[in-house]
């Protein structure tokens, strides 16, 4: 673990202000991208072929990133083979090709020290009984093992006493879910789930359950694409759950398999707020500089966490604003996330007809 | 899928009358180059050129040039006239399956099949754009007004069901156009057994200007290049059989390389082209998997329209496939330094600055590799006759040998 990284987890979650956010990361970023570039050759030759070969950036922006679509077509890696103890895939959205991410034991330990840092301070220091709006069979089930699997046995390990909502074929577990509340008996838990899954398999099929949710804290991540083909923005999500169960600690988080263990958590200004040893940049998509806040554009995420391969500094293919700066709602500072969107897929036309089933 | 036919509006048609029409047709072949046919096509030529819808698409105006009375003539002409003993007349009828999105290339292979004499059936994609919707109504109605609706069928229809199979089973020719994937699908079911069937599979496509040659050139003529390539390039972002992916500098072109994609810079803004972001990102992707594989040293994005990687070895079509304004970069010592990177599915080398013995000795020097088309640069899209080294005309038609006359 990198000297900055440990002084970033050292300081109250999400509290660094963005000056000495900056401060700390910009050397540690720099020494990410040398320690890559010493490290992995296919990461060096696009440094040299693309920025010119390294230097020293003068701001966080001009720490040269990757597409996340480079994880897709690429091995990239920054330790030998054999010290590889994790290999995460996750599909994204598209062509059904796969992102891989390399993890040592290090870097997975850091990773699981950041996030269960950033997960304490939205459920406290106590492991609490947790709720998994989710079936086992996503992880148990090695044919199911899947982005979503991983993502749900990531975060089991940050609660106790597991309950599932779902049954393995995905109807709703009345009985397993009035069972654990009744384990819990008033006292505080914790429940996570994809939003969509929380949505389509929690909520709808329970709201008129009577179920009382007031003691839980609800984390949940995931797209919005099927939630806004629905219709439902994180306001309506939020005040449909508090009407239906009285839960009213609701918290969304945004973060990739690419920066695994860096998420993005709301705060109580319902902005999404990057950890200590993180930061996120808005980028113009046709200068591709970056933009002040208010400006809507394509979303670059750095990260001190990734040092086992080339991840500390990504393009996503998402677009977002950043709406404050240091803003300091109850303690958050550094920069206010919204999320607005995948940047739309593009076809490109040809005399190559692309076959897919069922049309040619 | 529902099943439509063009009269001239499209609107679903039973199937057993799409048939019954095509049956139709089995004997009603005119012999090539009949004027009925020429005037026909004379007059698709203006009615495109008189709309303003095409006048702001260039691929548009181009085949209406293409069409017009006085080039089709000369097309006639390069025939010349049937050897002794040999007397030409068309195949009967012929299936046309055009790229889903390039959609000029249906008019080209229907027209072309039109001066063989052929009667044609069209089949094209379930869903298009407004500007090739207009298209084929335009070709509808003029097909209509001059009383040949019952020899060209444009329609639509499910691949891979019985009625594709009963419908191929009637057909003396198949064009099918849109890469390997499609030929092999669409190539499966039988056409006639005495038929024959024409793939134009996934081509690969380059450019090569001769630096020393652009060195001498003037401001004018280099604007001229630039806008020739950017038609070669852009026309349909760069996914054109025929568009340039690869651009070779003959010689030393440290000095002149950087000029040239400054005028064509110039000329993408003047035609406001704008990449969209997720083709932005895909290039930028692109261009540094290159690098990282070790496929190319250098990537220069000059805008998101423009992305030049630097390739220090001959490389897989896909590495240089993106699309959207995305160039590899190669310079050579002499043009047939080329050979390494020409295979089967090279179909274009598009030229500036090559003498025509160099153009020979290039062509002789790829003979055994690939390529069919070494054209000027500017007309890489342009369409011929001579298509992917088929001769259209010679195959859509069959000859009967006359003895003893």
């Amino acid at each position: 673990m990198i000297e900055a990284l440990r002084r970033a987890l050292e300081r109250g979650p999400y509290s660094l202000r963005q000056e000495e956010r900056d401060a700390l990361l910009l050397p540690a970023l720099d020494q990410l991208t040398r320690h890559h570039y010493e490290r992995c050759a296919p990461y060096r030759r696009i440094i040299d072929g693309f920025s010119g070969g390294i230097r020293r950036s003068d701001s966080v922006s001009e720490v040269p990133y990757l597409p996340v679509s480079l994880f897709k077509t690429q091995t990239l890696r920054s330790v030998d083979p054999e010290a590889v103890r994790v290999t995460l895939t996750s599909s994204g959205t598209g062509n059904g090709s796969v992102s891989r991410v390399f993890l040592d034991t290090e870097t997975s330990a850091a990773q699981q020290r950041a996030l269960a840092n950033s997960l304490m301070h939205v459920l406290g220091k106590q492991r609490l009984p947790m709720l998994v709006i989710d079936t086992d069979a996503v992880f148990k089930n090695p044919q199911l093992m899947s982005a979503r699997g991983a993502g749900v046995l990531g975060l089991m390990r940050y609660g106790r006493a597991h309950a599932f909502s779902l049954t393995p074929d995905l109807e709703p577990d009345r009985a397993a879910v009035a069972a654990f509340l009744r384990a819990v008996d008033g006292k505080p838990f914790f429940a996570f789930g994809f939003t969509f899954m929380v949505w389509a398999h929690f909520y709808e099929p329970f709201k008129d359950a009577g179920f009382d949710l007031s003691r839980g804290t609800l984390i949940h991540s995931g797209g919005w694409k099927t939630m806004n083909e629905r219709a439902v923005g994180n306001t309506e999500f939020k005040a449909a759950l508090k009407r239906a169960f009285g839960l009213t600690r609701v918290c969304n988080f945004y973060g990739m398999v690419e920066q695994i263990g860096s998420i993005f958590l709301e705060g109580p200004d319902d902005l999404l707020h990057p950890p200590n040893f993180a930061d996120v940049i808005i980028r113009d998509p046709v200068s591709w500089n970056p933009l002040p806040p208010g400006k809507e554009g394509v979303i670059q995420l750095l990260s001190l966490l990734p040092e086992s391969y080339p991840g500390h500094s990504v393009l996503t293919a998402d677009l977002g604003v950043v709406e404050t700066v240091d803003a300091d709602a109850e303690g958050w500072n550094g920069k206010g996330l919204r999320i607005i969107g995948r940047v739309p897929e593009a076809e490109l036309r040809g005399c190559s007809d692309v076959i897919a089933v069922g049309e040619r | 899928m529902t099943t439509l036919a063009w009269t001239p509006d499209p609107g679903p048609i039973d199937e057993h009358a799409l048939l019954a029409r095509t049956d139709a047709m089995t004997f009603d072949g005119w012999l090539p180059f009949d004027g009925r046919s020429v005037a026909m096509l004379g007059a698709l030529s203006r009615t495109i050129l008189a709309d303003p819808r095409a006048r702001n698409n260039p691929p548009y105006v181009a085949l209406g040039y293409w069409l017009r009375p006085a080039a089709l003539k000369r097309l006639v002409a390069s025939f010349g006239p049937d050897q002794a003993g040999i007397f030409r007349v068309s195949r009967g009828v012929a299936l046309h399956l055009p790229p889903t999105n390039v959609d000029t290339i249906f008019v080209y292979s229907w027209a072309v099949s039109v001066l063989a004499g052929n009667c044609n059936v069209v089949r094209l994609a379930q869903e298009s754009d407004d500007d090739t919707r207009w298209l084929c109504g335009v070709i509808a109605k003029v097909v209509a007004d001059h009383g040949q609706a019952g020899r060209h069928l444009f329609c639509t229809y499910a691949y891979g069901g019985d009625f594709e199979a009963a419908l191929c089973a009637k057909m003396d020719l198949r064009m099918i156009w849109g890469g390997d994937a499609k030929v092999r699908a669409a190539g499966a079911v039988p056409i006639r057994p005495d038929g024959l069937s024409i793939g134009f599979p996934d081509r690969d496509s380059f450019a090569i200007i001769a630096a020393e040659a652009y060195a001498g050139a003037g401001d004018e003529e280099r604007n001229r290049l630039a806008e020739g390539f950017f038609a070669d390039v852009y026309w349909f972002d760069q996914m054109g059989c025929g568009s340039p992916r690869i651009l070779f500098w003959v010689g030393d072109a440290s000095n002149v390389s950087n000029d040239f994609y400054r005028r064509l810079l110039v000329v993408i803004d003047a035609r406001q082209l704008r990449a969209t972001m997720s083709v932005a990102i895909a290039k930028l992707g692109r261009g540094m998997d290159a690098l990282a594989s070790g496929d190319a040293t250098q990537l220069r994005h000059w805008s998101n329209e423009l992305d030049v990687v630097e390739l220090s070895r001959p490389v897989r079509s896909d590495t240089t496939g993106q699309g959207g304004g995305f160039l590899g970069q190669v310079t050579l010592h002499s043009a047939d330094e080329i050979v390494p990177y020409v295979s089967r599915k090279t179909q274009t080398i598009a030229h500036y600055g090559l003498r025509p013995n160099e153009l020979r000795e290039l062509a002789k020097a790829i003979a055994t590799r690939g390529g069919y088309r070494l054209v000027p640069i500017g007309d890489a899209l342009k369409f011929s006759p001579d298509w992917d080294g088929v001769r259209l005309v010679d195959h859509m038609t069959r000859v009967i040998t006359i003895g003893g006359a």
